[in-house]
């Protein structure tokens, strides 16, 4: 079992992330912005992030920025979510290790937080 | 079996076919997927079949689809009805299509708790259609409109998600005003409302798509019927979408005989090709015998069709032996075809549909309407004929078609043959008018009734404006000499002015 952050602003979305993730045996914490994510990540670190892009006080790009320079969090995978195509967002955001484009499909949202659960394997040398 | 109407536009990749053409048609190639929509309609209106045929037709395209009924009929009532519908198939169940009953857990553990099935039973089953039946008992278990709001919104998402076109069956609002706002018609992307409206003694089916986000659709009501395939629906002729650019209008076109040379002599030749004429006339004044005679001119590279209300096929072909002589043989080669619509409460687009359908099947050049009466008699909206004989013929013409169409007139037997509303109308949609009509003679013939005929307008073209008196006998009408004439009066003669 995981510990996955879901992130986002609009009603609907986290609530069927938190139920198809807790059916697959994980544990969700929601959070509506990257501000309060942040808060939720200081309450227990999760083992995954996924965050919408475009949301009010905190954005998922400023949130990443976030995660990327904090000691702690760094290596934390994250998956950012956006309506746009990812090549529209390129020039703004770096550093996420997953695009999915919303509409998402459950099947295809299951398959990549599978991927990024995975345990990585450390760089040699 | 139903001459169900063929889609005007194949369903697009987007788009999932609702199993009923004429439905297609009017969403303009089907419901776009992933959506949420809602049915709506008084009980006994068609939701449940509509809905089982979305699903089998889906099912049929290799797809798989959930029902969930809550509180609403028991699953093997559900069945035995559909079982007299050509489109069940009782292979297809538990295989494509499931069956599921959510009413207990929706009393248990409310809407939260129906949200959870839906979206295991979705994912499980892989459906690309849920129909959930009976929206009106998950209503009773929101205490606020919000919550149900929120319901209808995460329903939503689920349909993006789990790439699943979703359908909500609900009697709701009907007996009252339909078409006030209620809170999940503003979350939902489609309204389908089915409709089974009192006209007198009458009762006629429709179909009305009040929102559909997304694309375009047909607006206005379409006629549905029930019948052993299912739900049928006939688009209003009046909207059927005409082709971007239009066929231009050809002065220097072809002229095609009416079969009365007398006729043909008075309009330069004949009828302008692709053009449509009306010819009004009384009881008895030959209209018949003019369409008849013009069909004749048919071959087998030019096919024609005979749209009749009144008379079968075997008396008009009796009457042809003596009228229009070379029609039999025609009809008998194929080169003419007769239909026939003796239905005394018939729909008008139904009629229009098979007929443009056979046109295209056929590529027929000429087309007969004998007696335009007929659509007036049959609908329940006569104030549409005016608007939908202008559709029927802009479709013919568009398909190459020359159409002649006879209307009966009061016989005032005196030259001011007016035309009775909504005839009137007609009279001014159309491209050429022709007027038959019977005159009592004066002086040592008082008492005689003689037959006229008179041209009133002719397309882009100049036609001898006189009264021509004739005679209808073996071989059809026969017009007299042309020194017989009478100078035409229009004030006095031509309708609607």
């Amino acid at each position: 079992m995981a510990i996955i952050l879901v992130v986002d602003d609009e009603f609907g979305i986290g609530e069927l992330l938190e139920a198809l993730l807790q059916d697959d045996g994980h544990r969700v914490l929601t959070a509506m912005n990257g501000r309060h994510a942040l808060e939720r990540m200081a309450e227990a670190r999760p083992d995954l992030v996924i965050s919408d892009l475009m949301m009010p006080v905190m954005d998922g790009s400023v949130l990443l920025r976030a995660i990327r320079d904090h000691a702690e969090y760094k290596e934390i995978p994250f998956m950012l979510m956006c309506a746009l195509p990812e090549a529209s967002i390129a020039d703004r955001v770096q550093g996420y290790d997953a695009f999915l484009r919303k509409p998402f499909k459950l099947a295809e949202m299951s398959g990549v937080v599978a991927e990024l659960l995975k345990p990585r394997v450390p760089p040699e040398g | 079996m139903t001459d169900t109407p063929e889609a005007v536009d194949a369903p697009h990749n987007d788009r999932l076919s609702s199993g009923v053409a004429g439905l297609d048609t009017v969403l303009l190639g089907g419901f776009v997927k992933n959506g949420l929509y809602i049915i709506q309609g008084a009980p006994g209106a068609g939701k449940t079949i509509l809905s089982n045929q979305i699903c089998y037709r889906h099912a049929g395209l290799g797809g798989r689809a959930l029902y969930v009924t809550l509180l609403s009929e028991q699953h093997e009532r559900l069945l035995a009805n559909l079982e007299q519908m050509s489109f069940f198939d009782a292979g297809k169940i538990a295989r494509e299509i499931y069956y599921v009953s959510a009413f207990q857990l929706l009393e248990r553990d409310g809407l939260a708790g129906l949200l959870t099935l839906l979206r295991r039973e979705i994912v499980a089953h892989e459906a690309g259609v849920l129909v959930l039946d009976g929206l009106v008992a998950a209503e009773a278990y929101a205490s606020t409109e919000l919550e149900l709001k929120k319901f209808v919104h995460e329903l939503q998402t689920l349909a993006s998600a789990a790439d699943c076109t979703m359908f909500l069956l609900t009697s709701s609002g009907i007996g009252t005003d339909e078409s006030a706002l209620r809170p999940e018609h503003t979350m939902v992307d489609g309204i389908i409302s089915l409709h089974d409206t009192e006209h007198g003694w009458r009762v006629e089916r429709d179909v009305l798509v009040r929102k559909f986000r997304g694309s375009d659709h047909l607006r206005g009501r379409h006629a549905l019927c029930i019948t052993s395939d299912g739900i049928v629906v006939w688009p209003r002729t009046e909207s059927l979408p005409l082709p971007a650019v239009r066929r231009p209008r050809d002065p220097a076109a072809p002229r095609l005989s009416t079969g009365v040379a007398g006729l043909d002599a008075m309009i330069g030749g004949g009828i302008p090709a692709g053009s449509s004429t009306v010819v009004l006339g009384p009881a008895g004044a030959g209209k018949t015998a003019l369409g008849m005679q013009f069909m004749s001119g048919c071959t087998a590279e030019q096919p024609g069709l005979f749209l009749g209300f009144y008379e079968t096929p075997e008396r008009l072909m009796a009457r042809a032996q003596g009228l229009a002589p070379a029609l039999p043989a025609l009809v008998a080669r194929g080169a003419v075809l007769l239909k026939w619509y003796g239905d005394a409460e018939g729909l008008i687009d139904r009629v229009a549909h098979e007929l443009l359908e056979a046109v295209r099947a056929r590529g027929a050049c000429r087309v007969v309407i004998d007696g335009l009466l007929g659509f007036k008699d049959m609908t329940v909206q006569p104030e549409r004929i005016p608007h939908f004989y202008k559709a029927l013929t802009d479709h013919l013409r568009e398909l190459g078609v020359t159409s002649l169409c006879t209307a009966e007139v009061r016989d005032l037997t005196s030259l001011a043959a007016v035309a009775p509303s909504p005839l009137q109308r007609l009279s001014t949609v159309a491209e050429n008018l022709i007027l038959m009509r019977h005159v009592e003679q004066a002086g040592e013939q008082v008492g005689e009734l003689r037959r006229f005929i008179s041209v009133m307008k002719l397309r882009d073209s100049a036609f001898d404006p006189r009264l021509r008196s004739f005679t209808i006998g073996e071989g059809g009408i026969v017009l007299d000499d042309a020194g017989g004439g009478m100078a035409f009066v229009p004030d006095a003669a031509a309708p609607g002015t």
